[in-house]
């Protein structure tokens, strides 16, 4: 039998947890176009399940800005819109690239079981 | 969430971190959730923020600070036209000196320098008067520094035109 077949998925299965990289999640976020702290929070709930904290959020915002992926637009009344660089989509495809390879090799093992 | 819950947890990151963040910071969390869950988050992040730094570069600044604002063509470019105005008299009194002159020779129909002071100056209002629209609705105490700034260079091209009936 195929263990694939039997997926669970984490809305099933609180235990399973959720897949956080918070630096990454903003980054897949910030793909489709720049966004605001709120709106990214919701993104990211779509795309994984993941809702990060207020303080998670800025966490890797911070980060990612330090490192020159991401970087800040102007204001928009009290809400502050980011968007990803070139370096940060380079890193991006990069990074999900692996994590799909990995994400390959894992499920081949699992499918020889 | 409470402004003032917001304000106080804001507090709890480092300086340099408030200094970049805070602001923007405090606006997200009002406007979000105060729930249990979402306080302890901060607090931990705080926490993490002061026990383990943001490595990299030394923070940016604030996209509406004075320094970034500054960096903007549409306030810098009226400082630089001013000071190139400024350089045309002084290479015209140069020439002036060099001549024999004693100061700036005057033509009967005014010059070139005349006439490239006069575009860098009155070209200047353009890109001044943009600047004032977009930025001032969204950084006024900092755009009101930058456009002093700005009158002040206009001015002190103005100057020597004023006072040596150039």
């Amino acid at each position: 039998m195929r263990s694939t077949r039997n997926v669970v998925h984490p809305e099933e299965d609180p235990k399973i947890g959720y897949f956080s990289d918070p630096p990454l999640l903003v980054l897949a976020s910030l793909a489709n176009g720049p966004k605001h702290g709120h709106a990214m929070i919701e993104d990211i709930a779509r795309l994984c399940g993941t809702r990060l904290g207020p303080g998670t959020l800025y966490g890797a915002i911070a980060r990612l800005e330090q490192q020159g992926w991401i970087e800040p637009l102007p204001a928009e009344d009290r809400r502050q819109p980011y968007r990803i660089t070139g370096e940060g989509l380079r890193v991006l495809r990069a990074k999900l690239t692996t994590l799909q390879q990995f994400t390959k090799a894992g499920l081949r093992r699992l499918e020889s079981l | 969430m409470n402004p003032r819950l917001a304000h106080l947890l804001t507090c709890l990151y480092p300086r340099p971190w408030r200094e970049r963040y805070g602001e923007e910071f405090e606006a997200f969390l009002q406007s979000g959730p105060g729930d249990l869950q979402a306080m302890a988050n901060v607090v931990w992040s705080a926490l993490h923020a002061r026990l383990i730094p943001t490595r990299g570069n030394p923070m940016n600044q604030s996209p509406n600070s004075f320094r970034a604002i500054l960096k903007h063509p549409s306030a810098f470019l009226p400082l630089a036209m001013s000071l190139a105005a400024l350089g045309v008299l002084a290479c015209a009194a140069i020439y002036g000196f060099l001549q024999g002159a004693g100061g700036i020779i005057r033509q009967p129909d005014e010059g070139t320098a005349a006439h490239l002071w006069q575009i860098l100056m009155a070209g200047q209002l353009t890109v001044l008067l943009y600047f004032a629209v977009k930025w001032l609705p969204r950084a006024p105490k900092q755009t009101l520094y930058v456009l002093a700034l700005q009158a002040g260079a206009a001015l002190a091209s103005m100057a020597p035109v004023y006072f040596l009936n150039l």
